[in-house]
């Protein structure tokens, strides 16, 4: 079970003066039960490649396919199986629409054919999942919420679909440090839970290293690396400040600790875990 | 340069509830200060942001700029001049399809003669760095380059006063820096006041004065380093300190002697490695 993309190229409005290579001949595999962080500037061609995953767009050339069924057809099972991925774009409370979130949260499931039984289940399940509780959120109009609910709405819009693969375009832009926390909380719980795969689109170094098992490099729409994000973050610091990216705060400062002459480990990957490490660099207990 | 006295405003939300999103906040900007603004979501920033040019007016108490009220309707075109509105999506503020069209539409919009325009145009385009980009079309440039646009396009209309709402939020981390070190060297080498706001920590630790937010309250203000050593107070308010900050409060809690004042990686290898 997999999204697999093989050679993709894709050009937008092709064939006019403005004709513009997004893709430069993608390959690559996301396996079900994974979670992969896509980091690249902006331009780089990483919004192109995620709208692929689910067919939004079609490729100009090569072949995308969703657990072995080719997306380039209009037929029901390739219909199908692009319900299997779900997509939370950048800001999702800007797509939030109906007059309570209910309603709103219903809407997916709904289209999917759900009887209504099935889709007050999936609500109420997909509230659950998000932190809202049903008796005091339900009826509520969302555009009463905070940026935080909102944002929260919107994922149980697309987790009432219950989708196996989750693509989130920048899901914390705009939140708080505590809110950002909260949203990644979700859905690294639904990832445990219903081992939905997590494709996750961000600008924060930070949070590639903290939540992903693996980390794309997007450039000039092409993979520039695929590897764990310890061991990009490690070995390309260069390659990746010259296209635009950076490393996580947390790998600069120990770095720099040990440019001054104490003895860290590489990978330190949190603030607990470099607290740790400077105590037994330093000899304390 | 900024004066809020008192400064309330309320409003009802659509189930009647009456929303106190600014509750009594007093804070004085000074003529060429550089002031960052932080909170969690829904402390109000925005709302005090969007009363420095007087888009939200005072329910109670005053807000004065340059000593004109914001609640005396002769004085806002003044005001408006002098303090600059950017905002989080560059998207949403570029109007033209020429890059040195967008920055030439505020000062149009004024009356400004032509010459100067073009002069204005000039100035603002090289004080962000873009001048190269002057014929470029905006929707082709990146996320800090179109950032960097919207900056020249309220520079033109030469503010005495900036103030940027989350300028960062939807950029890269290259556009992040592009954005930080343009905002800089407005305050320091053309004097601008700045009034930025942000939940990147990091980006507040270059500001002379850090004031935090709660629930319509101003909860602190001082120093970026008299700010960012509260690091238990910080995540209290579901904000984060930097990563230093963080790493020294954690190590002097297990009873390791170092400096309450750490808040950048180069002071805590100072503090650790001399």
């Amino acid at each position: 079970m997999s999204i697999k993309l093989t050679d993709v190229f894709f050009t937008y409005m092709s064939g006019t003066p403005f004709e513009r290579k997004a893709l430069n001949g993608v390959s690559l595999t996301i396996e079900k039960g994974e979670i992969v962080a896509i980091i690249g500037h902006t331009g780089s061609g990483k919004s192109t490649l995620v709208q692929h995953l689910n067919g939004l767009l079609q490729p100009s050339q090569g072949q995308v396919s969703i657990d072995g069924v080719n997306l380039a057809g209009n037929g029901s099972a390739a219909l199908k199986v692009r319900g299997q991925v779900g997509m939370v774009f950048q800001y999702p409370e800007h797509q939030i629409f109906a007059e309570t979130v209910y309603e709103d949260i219903a809407f997916g499931p709904r289209n999917l054919g759900f009887t209504e039984a099935e889709v007050d289940k999936q609500v109420r399940d997909a509230m659950a999942f998000v932190g809202l509780a049903f008796d005091s959120f339900s009826q509520r109009s969302p555009f009463q919420l905070s940026g935080g609910q909102m944002r929260r709405v919107a994922i149980a819009g697309v987790v009432a679909m219950n989708p196996a693969y989750l693509v989130l375009d920048e899901p914390s832009a705009g939140l708080d440090p505590r809110s950002r926390n909260a949203v990644f909380k979700e859905i690294m719980a639904l990832h445990r839970s219903r081992g939905i795969a997590i494709v996750l689109v961000t600008h924060s170094m930070e949070e590639a290293v903290k939540y992903a098992d693996r980390l794309l490099v997007i450039s000039k729409g092409r993979v520039l690396f695929d590897d764990q994000p310890n061991a990009i973050f490690t070995q390309h610091q260069a390659e990746l400040l010259e296209v635009g990216m950076d490393e996580p705060q947390v790998y600069k400062l120990s770095s720099l600790l040990r440019r001054q002459g104490l003895q860290l480990p590489e990978g330190i990957k949190d603030a607990d875990e470099l607290v740790k490490k400077i105590k037994q660099a330093k000899g304390w207990r | 340069m900024i004066s809020l006295k008192g400064l309330k405003h309320y409003y009802t939300d659509a189930d009647g509830q009456e929303v106190k999103a600014l509750d009594g906040v007093d804070l004085e900007i000074k003529k060429g200060e550089y002031v960052a603004i932080i909170g969690a979501n829904g402390s109000g920033k925005s709302t005090l942001a969007r009363h420095l040019n007087a888009l939200l007016l005072p329910t109670e108490g005053s807000c004065q700029i340059s000593g004109l009220d914001t609640s005396q309707e002769e004085n806002l075109w003044l005001i408006r001049q002098q303090v600059g509105m950017v905002f989080q999506n560059p998207d949403n503020q570029i109007v033209a399809a020429i890059v040195e069209e967008d920055v030439a539409f505020g000062p149009e919009n004024i009356g400004v003669p032509s010459a100067e325009i073009r002069q204005r145009v000039d100035r603002s385009l090289a004080a962000v760095g873009m001048s190269e980009y002057a014929k470029h079309a905006p929707h082709l440039l990146s996320g800090g380059q179109k950032q960097r646009v919207a900056i020249a396009g309220i520079l033109s209309l030469e503010p005495k006063c900036i103030v940027l709402d989350e300028p960062t939020a939807m950029l890269d981390p290259q556009g992040r820096k592009e954005i930080v070190q343009t905002v800089q060297s407005l305050n320091k080498d053309k004097g601008i006041t700045i009034v930025y706001i942000t939940h990147y920590m990091v980006e507040a630790l270059v500001a002379d004065r850090v004031v935090v937010m709660e629930k319509g309250h101003i909860r602190f203000m001082g120093t970026p380093h008299e700010v960012f050593s509260q690091v238990d107070e910080l995540e209290a308010l579901g904000l984060e300190a930097p990563l230093a900050a963080k790493v020294a409060s954690e190590l002097r809690k297990a009873g390791h002697k170092l400096p309450q004042e750490i808040i950048t990686d180069e002071e805590l290898a100072q503090a650790l490695c001399q």
